[in-house]
């Protein structure tokens, strides 16, 4: 921290200019590893400038240097509060390129789980807001909610968090009918009384609303001009939705509705979140309700890998699983960008293809970058505390940000 | 082609590229649609003129993401493509420029704000140069950090690897030791064309000639091992071991003197 | 085997499947503790055995969190896995805390604030390094910009293996090195 002593020109007595502080890279309501120098006039923000990359690992170029399939946890890694979203945009990245086709039941599959991930991430994302507030309740019956959706994940792909579920032609294995009919339970029960007891808390708190309302607003323009997406576009009232406008998977099959905000300031952002999430649990009752019978993955060979017991019995799916394991798919020479809405805003890849078995070169668009860079525009002339809750209602995440 | 992956369904590229095309004119120095991506190829000092067309005259409000890419065997290595993405027609775009390290990019922070990052981060991983950008520091890499990461030329470990030293008190730069290589596989089948010596063959390719394959080599009769009849019925015999080595008066062999060369111990000074 | 008793000393019907039998704390052993306090008035001890005992039942642990690991360290705090029964509370502030989790890849550019930060906590100070990340550079070993391993930067205490461990593996972590304190004693550290 440092601070500029001076001499008033008029008067001639000392006054304290600015202050200079260092915000992280440790800080806990950094919500990872970020760096911000904040320059104030006593407790007014006058200036931020983020500093990212501190978690910056290189994704991009050892994605180079593995095969399409060895890439794809990679993703996971990136967001790692939503990481099924993350896999989507790749592995659709992928398909394009391909021009594959991906089952039915595939397709309902990633739309369900990645509607789950929407919610997981979502309860992160809103119980660290209403932390950073200074509310501490809503946080752990929210986590709650997380917990449920961790197990989830669990029992569909054996993992946790780092799922590598879904897969180039559809997702790596189905799902018992068990799991599907507790998550129609849970999405009935468990989850709108916790949710529903969380946000009671916080929603019309006198305390909650004076920190948020009317922080950081953004006007229309504004947020076209930063390339905001996600949430932070439709708090500002612009009803852009990937899912709705440029619908993938099942997306176009499902009935929902897209939130917008009236004020464009922090406690839009986090309504917007809460409304999405009860559109979520509409769109994954819709999948549980149509999902059809059928193949979990492309039959394409070339691409993705027989069942176990077929490689038993058949040669040719022998050397298809180890072409496929250690070769991997060619992918032919083109480039493509494709973009889904992941929880936090527009996550895309651009994907280089020089017709090997590895990605020439991998772009992934984090959410974070045009958001983060605003923070300095949107948290001008606020007191120092509210870049927490500024910051909170972004919903940043590291792992992305700085790939 | 049908289309037939899921991938998002964007507003139709019909008749775009040929008119995007008619009204950008002689900025356009190339232009394909492949995939169903729309990429124009515009020239490099007419980057910030087209791009405000694109945003202004056709409805590509924001810029989305910008990408680098290095192809190191061409002259102007570098590509920078820009994703554009325009909310009212549901339509995206790539516009792409070429650059070599010492022939700057106008900048498009003049468009767009969200533009210094990612113009940033292009210069941070490539090195290319974005004339006109009032803030191109690093953005995501070390401070002080030498190189541009994503170059294709650059090590994917780097040059550098950081340990804490004790005699400094500080974390220290080395330079980077591996216990092990990261192993990079080649997946092209030998007979597909592999311009290399697969491991183990370095000697098979020196050999001057290969062997004769005209005059075959069998031995379907007796004749054709080379040996004849005693030598079968020799071979049939069974051989008894040898006896053990025995000294002549009972005692066991000693066992060998140990060699004179090696030092007495202590005495290593 | 000694049973399970509620608070008014009723024995517990044994809740676990087969297998699983439940060891149950030593009442007797509270017992006779309790009975000494409010009989004399004080308990005798070694100092060793004192310091332990606080040591390890106050670990608050520094928030390190630098990437997914963070999230399961998260997770192992919240209601679900109620990491604060063992007295290990989360604590923002180097200066208080004990225990410091590294969860997550370290990166060049963050590993002298990690050193930093690991040179503020005060003594005794332990480190968890968690996950494969943290533990020798995991998915990310050969990047340019990872530091292979925390225990290049740090002195790790605790290993805690996966890609993120879960928060089981987290608790456990926690609870070896409540096991590792107990043995290593305090003089000589």
């Amino acid at each position: 921290m440092s601070m500029q002593l001076e001499t008033s020109p008029t008067t001639g007595d000392e006054v304290i200019t600015n202050y200079t502080i260092n915000f992280g890279p440790q800080h806990p309501a950094a919500h990872g590893v970020l760096r911000m120098v904040m320059e104030l006039d006593g407790e007014i923000i006058e200036r931020i400038d983020p500093h990212v990359g501190l978690l910056h690992r290189g994704t991009e170029k050892l994605i180079e240097h593995k095969t399409y399939l060895q890439a794809l946890p990679y993703f996971d890694r990136l967001d790692y509060c939503s990481p099924l979203a993350m896999e989507h945009s790749y592995v659709l990245a992928i398909e394009k390129m391909l021009n594959l086709e991906v089952p039915l039941r595939a397709q309902y599959l990633r739309v369900l789980f990645a509607e789950l991930t929407r919610i997981c991430n979502h309860m992160m994302n809103m119980g660290s807001h209403i932390m950073d507030i200074g509310a501490m309740t809503p946080n752990l019956w929210l986590f709650e909610v997380r917990e449920d959706c961790l197990n989830f994940f669990e029992r569909a792909s054996g993992a946790r968090m780092h799922s590598a579920w879904f897969r180039p032609g559809g997702v790596h294995q189905d799902v018992p009918l068990k799991l599907l009919t507790d998550i129609a339970d849970w999405l009935d029960t468990r989850l709108p009384e916790l949710f529903g007891d969380a946000l009671s808390l916080v929603v019309d708190n006198r305390i909650f609303k004076q920190r948020n309302v009317d922080i950081a607003i953004v006007s229309k323009e504004d947020a076209l001009a930063w390339g905001f997406s996600g949430p932070m576009i439709r708090a500002a009232g612009i009803p852009w939705d990937i899912r709705k406008s440029q619908p993938y998977d099942v997306y176009d099959r499902m009935d929902f509705e897209i939130p917008v905000g009236t004020n464009s300031d922090c406690y839009d952002r986090f309504m917007v979140r809460a409304e999405e999430v009860r559109q979520s649990i509409k769109i994954m009752k819709q999948c549980l309700r149509d999902m059809p019978e059928g193949p979990v993955a492309s039959t394409d060979r070339k691409v993705s890998p027989p069942k176990r017991a077929e490689m038993k019995s058949s040669m040719e799916s022998l050397i298809h699983h180890f072409k496929l394991y250690t070769e991997g798919f060619h992918v032919p020479a083109g480039e493509v960008y494709v973009a889904t809405e992941s929880p936090k805003g527009e996550f895309g890849v651009y994907l280089v293809s020089d017709g090997s078995n590895k990605p020439y070169r991998c772009k992934i668009r984090p959410t974070a970058f045009s958001h983060l860079q605003a923070m300095d525009f949107m948290s001008k002339g606020h007191m120092l505390p509210d870049a927490t809750a500024i910051l909170g209602a972004m919903d940043i995440v590291f792992g992305e940000c700085d790939r | 082609m049908p289309v037939l992956h899921s991938a998002p369904k964007i507003a139709s590229n019909e008749g775009v590229l040929d008119a995007l095309v008619a009204a950008l004119g002689s900025m356009v120095v190339a232009s394909k649609e492949e995939h169903g991506e729309i990429v124009l190829t515009v020239a490099r000092a007419e980057v910030e003129n087209a791009l405000r067309a694109l945003r202004d005259d056709h409805g590509y409000q924001q810029l989305m993401e910008m990408a680098g890419v290095d192809y190191p065997s061409r002259p102007e290595r570098f590509d920078v493509v820009y994703m554009l993405l325009s909310v009212t027609k549901n339509h995206r775009l790539m516009v792409k420029v070429t650059a070599a390290e010492n022939t700057p990019v106008p900048t498009v922070t003049t468009l767009w704000p969200n533009a210094g990052w990612l113009e940033r981060e292009v210069f941070d991983m490539y090195g290319v140069i974005f004339a006109g950008n009032p803030d191109l520091r690093r953005i995501l890499t070390d401070y002080g950090f030498e190189g541009h990461p994503f170059r294709k030329d650059f090590p994917l470990t780097g040059y550098v690897e950081l340990r804490y030293s004790e005699e400094d008190k500080r974390v220290v730069y080395e330079p980077v030791k591996l216990a092990q290589d990261l192993r990079s596989f080649d997946f092209m089948s030998p007979w597909e064309g592999a311009d290399y010596i697969l491991p183990g063959d370095e000697k098979a390719a020196e050999a001057a000639s290969p062997p004769p394959v005209a005059d075959k080599k069998t031995t379907e009769t007796k004749a054709d091992t080379g040996a004849g009849d005693k030598a079968n019925d020799k071979a049939a015999e069974k051989a008894s071991a040898p006896a053990p080595a025995k000294a002549e008066d009972g005692k066991a062999p000693e066992a060998p003197k140990s060699t004179d060369s090696r030092p007495e111990k202590g005495d290593d000074k | 085997m000694s049973t399970l008793v509620n608070s008014a000393g009723q024995p517990l019907a044994p809740t676990s499947p087969v297998g699983g039998a439940i060891t149950a704390p030593d009442q007797s052993f509270f017992k006779d503790l309790n009975q000494e306090v409010s009989d004399k008035g004080f308990l005798v001890t070694s100092t060793e055995e004192l310091f332990q005992w606080a040591r390890t039942g106050s670990l608050w642990w520094m928030t390190f969190g630098l990437a997914c690991c963070a999230v399961e360290m998260i997770h192992v705090n919240m209601p679900r896995y109620d990491m604060e029964r063992f007295g290990a509370a989360p604590r923002a502030s180097p200066r208080q805390s004990d225990v410091m989790i590294v969860a997550g890849t370290l990166c060049n550019k963050m590993a002298p604030a990690l050193r930093k930060v690991y040179d503020q906590m005060s003594e005794p100070k332990y480190v968890i390094s968690m996950g494969s990340c943290a533990n020798g550079g995991g998915y990310y070993h050969y990047s340019y910009s990872v530091v292979r391993g925390c225990d290049r930067i740090v002195p790790v205490d605790i290993y805690v293996p996966g890609c993120p461990p879960t928060a089981e593996a987290l608790l456990y972590g926690v609870m070896q090195l409540q096991r590792k304190i107990r043995r290593v004693g305090t003089v000589e550290r």
